[in-house]
């Protein structure tokens, strides 16, 4: 449990939040320059100016009117920040081992190199790291010192970023196997609500919307933040081998779904990601078609986006997004409540890592 | 090379030695302090610091001996320890501390200017304490610059005349350095002598800037490694 109650003056206006966060995960939304930033900041310490009060677990970290400010040492808190900022003199190695000490010192390096598989990047510099390299090294570095609370800033560059160069997968691995409460810097709505049920959404430096990441998701992000990203990520369990190289990837409602291989076996856990503009819509079920993923399903919502539309619809156990022409959404009078098929090649499916 | 240019050489290395080494830690916090933290005076004290560079190295002399003269303010305090200063190899380091000081304090300062200061930040969110930051990332980060300010006051410090001729004479076999030495053997028409003292420095001053740049240049080829 995360208590915030903070403000702090920036250059152009003064970040304020208040809120109570309880969820293993929390996503923080919003466009660049909202706040967001700072707000990790604050929580780490790193901020002197901040005013009010903020406690972690009943833990007072800060508090203006006590005079309490804990020094970022003492807070054990992880953060990683947009640009990792690994140690360039330390070899990637150093760079994990520089919070331990003690004698567990050993075990908890191997355990973060282990979730973030860095192995094999050990003995390289920071300088020959590519960025989502450096990333994992840095996730690694904060998560080796077993904070109380893990601060990711992703890069809006990060939106660009291959998906098998995503960092999703390792966050998912360290909410999961580690039980680190995160909080998670995002353009990406998908990633946002495949790792947070909890999401904040800041507008320059308000507080805009405080609940459910779904929710916020589909009601007020593509609004507040037109960068954002709308990926439906799948996180399931491979099931079965099917023909030419495809696999059946279990979701966790129970159904399954036709996806590319991609290295994974049979067992294990997968996370993969659609873009919404792969989706067809169809308001008659589709046979006869060469996409191998054909989902009844129903609109949830359908949001406005200007010239075009997001459609949200919950399918195959899941809540998927599709993006339609406005003059689509027309054409077919789809609505809310309205049955509807959805159709995804097996090659539109890219699994993440 | 005859043994009195060798004592001459011995001395004038012995002497930029310790007279770096007192000036090193001392011009590190200076530097390390002037890019850090903004304060009241700071303006004031940067050009204090400066003002060796600028100043006639006479007139840096003529300074130190009226604060190290017998009833001057510190020739007091050095009386009552008994420490006897003017004039022997000490006056010599005291001259070449003082001029050499800010040729070490700016490169240094500029080094720590150019550390991103959230890398520290990041180093202390990892749960070590500002001096274990400091010794780990700080210093290290600076390097370069550090060093490139230590060779310089290093340099300055073998070639410094007119601070030291005023407070440490020019007393052959205690006090005369290869500069004081070439000017002296000069003034005396032993121009062949001079110019024998002049190659040595020469030779020194080489093996200093050269092992410098070969030790950063393995540095460099250790990271992008």
């Amino acid at each position: 449990m995360i208590e915030l109650d903070l403000r702090l003056p920036l250059a152009d206006f003064t970040l304020e939040v208040a809120a109570r966060c309880a969820s293993p995960a929390v996503a923080v939304l919003g466009p660049s320059g909202s706040g967001k930033t700072s707000l990790l900041e604050s929580i780490a310490g790193l901020r002197r100016r901040v005013q009010g009060r903020i406690a972690l677990d009943g833990v007072t970290l800060q508090d203006s009117t006590e005079n309490v400010h804990l020094p970022p040492e003492r807070r054990r808190i992880g953060y990683v920040p947009q640009d990792a900022l690994l140690f360039p003199h330390l070899s990637a190695a150093d760079n994990v081992r520089f919070g331990l000490s003690g004698s567990d010192a050993e075990r908890t390096f191997a355990e973060a190199v282990d979730i973030l598989e860095i192995g094999p990047l050990l003995p390289r510099f920071p300088a020959t790291l590519s960025g989502g390299e450096r990333q994992r090294v840095a996730l690694a570095r904060a998560v080796a010192t077993q904070p109380r609370l893990l601060l990711f800033d992703e890069p809006l560059a990060a939106i660009d970023v291959e998906l098998k160069a995503r960092i999703l997968p390792y966050l998912l691995r360290i909410r999961d196997e580690r039980k680190i409460p995160l909080f998670y810097v995002t353009h990406n709505a998908g990633e946002a609500e495949a790792l947070a049920g909890e999401a904040l959404l800041l507008r320059k430096g308000r507080l805009e919307a405080h609940g459910a990441t779904r929710s916020i998701v589909e009601q007020r992000l593509a609004e507040v933040d037109p960068s954002a990203s709308f990926d439906n990520v799948l996180d399931g369990r491979i099931a079965s081998e099917e023909r030419d190289g495809a696999v059946s990837l279990e979701l966790s409602g129970g159904s399954s779904l036709t996806v590319p291989a991609s290295g994974a076996g049979i067992g294990q856990r997968a996370i993969f990601a659609v873009a919404p503009d792969e989706i067809l819509v169809s308001l008659q079920p589709l046979v006869r078609v060469s996409a191998r993923n054909v989902l009844a399903g129903e609109i949830r919502a359908i949001e406005s986006l200007g010239s075009d539309a997001m459609v949200h619809a919950d399918a195959a156990g899941a809540r998927w997004r599709a993006h339609v022409t406005e003059a689509a959404v027309t054409d077919l009078q789809l609505a809310v409540g309205q049955p509807v098929w959805l159709a995804i090649k097996t090659r539109s499916f890219r699994r993440l890592r | 090379m005859t043994g009195e240019d060798f004592s001459i050489l011995l001395l004038t290395l012995r002497v930029a030695a310790i007279s770096t080494a007192v000036i090193l830690p001392l011009g590190i916090a200076a530097g390390w302090f002037l890019a850090r933290r903004p304060f009241l005076g700071k303006g004031a004290i940067e050009t204090i610091l400066s003002l060796p560079l600028v100043l006639p190295p006479t007139a840096v002399g003529i300074l130190l001996l009226s604060l190290l003269r017998p009833g001057g303010p510190a020739g007091r305090i050095l009386a009552a320890l008994n420490v006897e200063v003017l004039f022997t190899w000490k006056a010599i380091v005291v001259a070449t501390a003082v001029m050499s000081f800010p040729l070490l304090v700016r490169p240094a300062r500029v080094a720590f200017e150019e550390i991103d200061p959230r890398l520290i930040a990041v180093a202390r969110s990892l749960g070590r304490r500002p001096a274990a930051v400091f010794a780990r990332i700080t210093l290290p980060l600076a390097w370069r610059g550090v060093a490139a300010g230590t060779l310089l006051a290093f340099s300055r410090a073998l070639g410094e005349f007119g601070a030291t001729i005023l407070v440490a004479g020019n007393i052959p076999g205690r006090t005369q350095t290869l500069a004081l030495a070439i000017f002296h053997r000069s003034q005396i028409g032993q121009d062949g002598a001079a110019l024998r003292l002049v190659g040595v420095t020469v030779v020194v001053a080489f093996a200093a800037v050269w092992s410098t740049e070969w030790i950063e240049r393995r540095r460099a080829r250790l990271r992008s490694a």
